[in-house]
């Protein structure tokens, strides 16, 4: 085992400044161009968000009643393969399981789920649900 | 025309964080939200913009002084240039000042 010149004038060798490491916290300053903040508008920053708790509706409420097209736009109801909208709202824990993991949301068809989940990447601020899928895509 | 500031060309930037209690920071498990009074806008943000912020309050700093400072409460990683990233989205979201 070769010996560094700081273990022969008693330093900390390397292994033990290894361990010095690990012992404090690592701060992960990340990547340059890797965005690492959301701003929330005033009006949506009165509900108070919880990331495993808060819902996604799809679609909004306001648009109850457009169908959802594969690619997530918002189509007339009944148009050639456009699936209505889901009676509950998602989860914000399953969303992010479903964008992270690639599986799929709870109780939809593998077209449902792909309307679904397009439809959520969409989401804009203004529109219902826009905060929580905000805080789901946070690095953890 | 004077320049904007009166720093030199070849004087380092530096930056300073607001004062103490224009921003209230709450932790939402892995996330922060951080109320900045002055604009009533919350921002959701993840480490390492709270610890950032932290060095930051104790006084006004250029890039390499804010690294020594993390480095010394954290096991700092990332890429180089990623300090300088992410102070210019500070900047760019009017939480901190560019000087």
């Amino acid at each position: 085992m070769e010996r560094s010149e700081d273990q022969r004038n008693g330093a900390p060798d390397a292994d033990e400044t290894r361990a010095v490491a690990g012992r404090r916290r690592v701060l992960q300053l990340g990547a340059i161009g890797a965005a690492t903040i959301v701003s929330v508008r005033p009006a949506l920053a009165q509900t108070a968000v919880s990331v495993m708790t808060c819902e996604i509706p799809v679609p909004d409420p306001a648009r109850a009643s457009q169908y959802i097209a594969p690619d997530g736009t918002l189509v007339a109801p009944g148009t050639p393969g456009a699936v209505p909208g889901s009676a509950t709202p998602f989860a914000g824990e399953d969303v992010r399981r479903a964008l992270t993991q690639g599986g799929s949301l709870p109780g939809t068809s593998a077209d449902q789920n792909e309307a679904y989940l397009n439809y959520i990447r969409r989401l804009q601020a203004g529109t219902g649900g826009f905060t929580c899928f905000a805080s789901i895509q946070m690095p953890r | 025309m004077t320049p904007p500031t009166d720093r030199p060309s070849d004087t380092p930037v530096s930056y300073r964080a607001a004062a103490p209690g224009a921003t209230i920071v709450t932790p939402l498990d892995s996330l922060y939200a951080l109320y900045d009074r002055r604009s009533g806008l919350t921002q959701l943000v993840a480490q390492p913009v709270p610890a950032i912020l932290s060095a930051l309050a104790e006084g006004v700093a250029t890039p390499g002084e804010l690294q020594a400072r993390l480095e010394r409460d954290f096991a700092v990683e990332g890429e180089a240039g990623a300090l300088a990233a992410r102070l210019d989205e500070l900047v760019a979201l009017g939480l901190i000042e560019r000087l």
